[in-house]
């Protein structure tokens, strides 16, 4: 041993502590990252009295993958519910107010008012006002649920794009640390870059990832269709410029295998894709569905009859008139097309008195055959068939028989039932994802605190190191001018 | 080694605060309201039942005003035939002192016609616009006037004197009417022009027809009268046949039986406007109890709404109480985790 070599040990003791001391300050600067991982310097002594300096960063594979799977799974469900609460409010508006189910209640009322009163055309005139609403709120209803699923359909196209985006740039990512690790450079900050973006893809859709030689990534979807290896594929999708009731929407591709819907209040839809599939092709599907068939029971209560004749639309007819749509089958996009019959109708120069007596359909069909102004019975009649049982197509997803206006109820009803189921998981999820989030921040963040100790550690070691240098320099001087 | 990340720390309250504020908001809504702040996310499926009751409410308050329109149409037709009960009671007292001989044909004559006239105007009134006795046809008054120029029933009914006597009542061959001619030809001539289809044609527009009405949610019930009532046309015949022949050359005999028949006509004709009365007066009962019942259905049915979408206040008010005291804690503590850093005490 030589002061020589306790001058080298000083020296390299000072290198150590100054690539620690780098080291801290990085670690300081993206405190607030919540994509950087702590870097840890591994200090190792080498030959006696060497030291070299190690850069390890922070993971924990477990905590990465329950959060990004919370996140999808978040994501998914988020997606479901904002969606409904937006297709809610725009087809039955706030508090149900322009729901149909309201609309037929009024309708019923006015009925029951012009039933008392049939005689008194003004009366008369505010039940075809009242029925105009009903087909209003229908028309409306139906127009509304397929903006709302071109309107989803634009946006499932706008998230495939950033998807097939985010693959590009996690290919460059990839590739990064490939290249880093054969060179045997420090990857830390690409690793950083792949995991944020990784985290950004489990947005759109779940994700599982295996590590290769040279950590290389492949990026599985969680039901195994493959999204990254060694290049991404591709994800296709063809948005459609409109949609009609009954038309299904086009489906999304990953490397040519569709991804599928979610389906159910708490979903299964993991990732905004399936949850906005899900919206576009169950929810308002299904809230169509119930539209039409509404519309179908509403024609049907009102058809007028006749002893051999066939019924044929009454107060409310469709394109297919005069005959009555066929019983328990749902007909696409009925609710779009109902209408308030012209005979009875004042503005279009009809009169109401054809739906007190009957007729719309010819002189076979006039009930009130002594033409008394006070004829009430084919009022109250329809009156009794809005509550009249009748059987609905089981495909539209409620009661299969009950009365329209609890049908138009139960609609309401299956539509808030799913959206509670909905609001309640979304809770959980994000509470699930915000934990997870935590805890993975807790396992690999930084503790500024415990980094700024870690300082003090390395100030004292460079202080000593730097004071050892000085004795030694002093003792060399002691030397030479003795020598002198 | 359990490690708590910086980002972690000062975040740490940040999802907490998020989620009571939210909370708060709804809190706010549901105190000052009284009702759930949404319902649908509150009730779930069971929203269908909020709906429901709602609805059925308001189809139930919505009869119970359409049945005071059917009450105040009752009560009306039940003044006017307590009035045409009276004007049948006056023509029977004039037919009574008449049949004792105490009344001058004139007298006896004149009540008749004035009981026609009493008859027609109260047959013809009318509530809301719709004639009380017309059935369903309440637009055309039930009642064609006996005494008005061209009236096709006086026609009718001169005509047929002449048709079987082959002279009029004012010829003074109408002295030798016996009582049985008369008594046939009330009979056999007059009758049929009330009860056969003579009535239709010249007297009535009325319906047989009446109006039906929902008076609850399952309640159907007839809830007019029509002026085709056997009770009304019997006054009617009695009226006119007083009215036409009392104070023609006809027999002391004619005349006789002529009173006796009327009498016994306006007696039957008492008794049916009763039966007619006590039929309304059921109605209007049934009316009246099916409001009633109504009434307690509305409260009933407001009572399971605010069971399903009501909030207790008191526990609303708590609630925002103490999201405000967590809200103002949580605050607090972040504000204290900010100045816990090492960095302080560092110089």
């Amino acid at each position: 041993m030589s002061l020589s070599t306790a001058l080298n040990i000083a020296q390299s003791a000072l290198l150590a502590t100054s690539r620690q001391t780098a080291v801290v300050s990085r670690n300081v600067a993206d405190a607030d990252n919540p994509n950087y991982s702590r870097r840890i310097a591994v200090v190792t002594s080498t030959a006696p009295g060497a030291r070299s300096v190690d850069i390890q960063r922070a993971t924990d594979d477990l905590l990465f993958r329950q959060n990004l799977s919370a996140l999808s799974a978040y994501s998914g469900q988020n997606a479901l519910y904002s969606g409904m609460d937006r297709l809610g409010l725009s087809v039955n508006g706030v508090d149900n107010a322009s729901s149909p189910s309201t609309a037929i209640a009024n309708l019923q009322k006015a009925l029951q008012l012009y039933a008392t009163s049939p005689s008194n055309q003004n009366i008369g005139s505010t039940v075809i006002d009242a029925a105009k609403q009903v087909v209003r709120s229908l028309n409306d209803g139906s127009k509304a649920i397929q903006d709302f699923r071109t309107q989803t359909d634009g946006e499932i196209g706008t998230a495939v794009n950033d998807l097939n985006s985010l693959l590009g740039q996690f290919q460059d990512a990839n590739r990064a640390v490939i290249s880093g690790t054969r060179s045997g450079t420090d990857v830390s900050d690409a690793l950083d870059q792949r995991d944020a973006l990784l985290k950004k893809i489990s947005d759109y859709i779940p994700v599982s990832t295996f590590t290769r030689g040279d950590n290389d990534m492949v990026v599985n979807t969680a039901d195994g269709t493959t999204l990254f290896e060694t290049i991404p594929r591709s994800v296709t999708f063809t948005p459609s410029s409109g949609y009609a009731a009954g038309a299904a929407g086009n489906a999304v591709y990953i490397d040519n295998v569709p991804i599928s819907a979610g389906s159910g209040g708490n979903t299964t839809a993991s990732g905004k894709l399936a949850g906005m599939l899900q919206l576009r092709d169950g929810v308002a599907a299904t809230m169509q569905s119930q539209l039409d068939e509404t519309a179908r029971g509403l024609i049907t209560a009102f058809a007028e009859t006749a002893p051999s004749m066939p019924n044929a639309t009454g107060l409310f007819t469709w394109p297919g008139a005069p005959g009555v749509p066929p019983s328990g089958a749902l007909i696409n996009g009925l609710a779009s097309t109902i209408s308030v019959n012209a005979a009875m109708d004042p503005s279009a120069g009809g009169s109401p008195t054809v739906l007190r007596d009957g007729g719309a359909n010819g002189a076979a069909y006039v009930a009130n055959t002594s033409g008394g102004a006070s004829y009430s019975t084919l009022l109250v009649a329809y009156g009794d068939k809005l509550d009249k049982p009748m059987s609905f197509d089981p495909a539209a997803g409620i009661s299969v028989t009950s009365s329209v206006s609890d049908y138009a109820a139960n609609s309401i009803g299956w539509f808030q039932g799913v959206r509670q189921q909905a609001s309640t998981a979304a809770d959980a999820k994000e509470a699930l994802a915000q934990r997870t989030a935590d805890a993975l921040s807790n396992a690999t963040g930084v503790n500024v605190d415990q980094e700024m100790s870690l300082m003090l550690d390395l100030e004292h070691t460079y202080q000593a190191s730097a004071r050892m240098m000085k004795t030694v320099d002093d003792m060399l001087a002691a030397l030479l001018s003795a020598v002198g | 080694m359990t490690s708590v990340s910086s980002a972690a720390l000062t975040n740490a309250m940040r999802y907490q605060q998020m989620r009571m504020q939210a909370d708060l908001v709804k809190a706010t809504k549901e105190s000052s309201t009284g009702r759930v702040a949404d319902v649908g996310l509150a009730l779930g499926a069971r929203t269908a039942q909020s709906v429901t009751f709602s609805r059925d409410l308001d189809r139930l308050n919505g009869i119970v005003d359409s049945n005071g329109l059917i009450s105040a149409r009752l009560s009306a037709t039940q003044t006017s035939l307590g009035q045409l009960s009276a004007a049948a009671q006056s023509l029977l007292s004039s037919l009574t002192s008449a049949s004792s001989g105490d009344g001058a044909n004139s007298i006896t004559q004149s009540s008749g016609n004035s009981t026609l006239q009493q008859l027609t105007s109260i047959l013809n009134t009318s509530v809301n616009g719709e004639y009380l006795f017309a059935g369903t046809n309440t637009d055309v008054k039930p009642i064609n006037d006996f005494s008005a120029a061209g009236s096709s029933a006086k026609a009718a009914f001169d005509a047929s004197f002449v048709a079987r006597f082959g002279f009029t009542p004012a010829d003074p061959a109408a002295a030798n009417i016996t009582a049985a001619q008369m008594d046939s030809f009330i009979t056999n001539d007059v009758q049929p022009q009330f009860f056969g289809a003579g009535w239709q044609a010249n007297w009535s527009n009325a319906t047989d027809q009446q109006i039906v009405s929902r008076i609850a949610l399952n309640e159907n019930t007839p809830t007019s009268t029509s002026a085709n009532q056997d009770g009304i046309r019997k006054l009617a015949m009695a009226a006119t046949i007083v009215s036409s022949l009392m104070s023609s050359n006809i027999s002391k005999a004619a005349k006789d039986t002529l009173i006796s028949r009327s009498t016994t006509m306006v007696g039957e004709a008492l008794s049916g406007i009763g039966q007619v009365q006590s039929q309304t007066g059921i109605i209007q009962k049934r009316v009246s109890d099916a409001t009633d019942r109504m009434k307690t259905q509305v409260d009933l049915f407001e009572r399971h709404i605010l069971d399903l979408e009501g909030v207790d206040p008191a526990e609303a008010a708590t609630r925002v109480a103490n999201l405000t005291q967590h809200i103002e804690n949580s605050f607090a503590l972040t504000a204290r985790l900010q100045q816990l850093s090492l960095l302080k005490y560092l110089t």
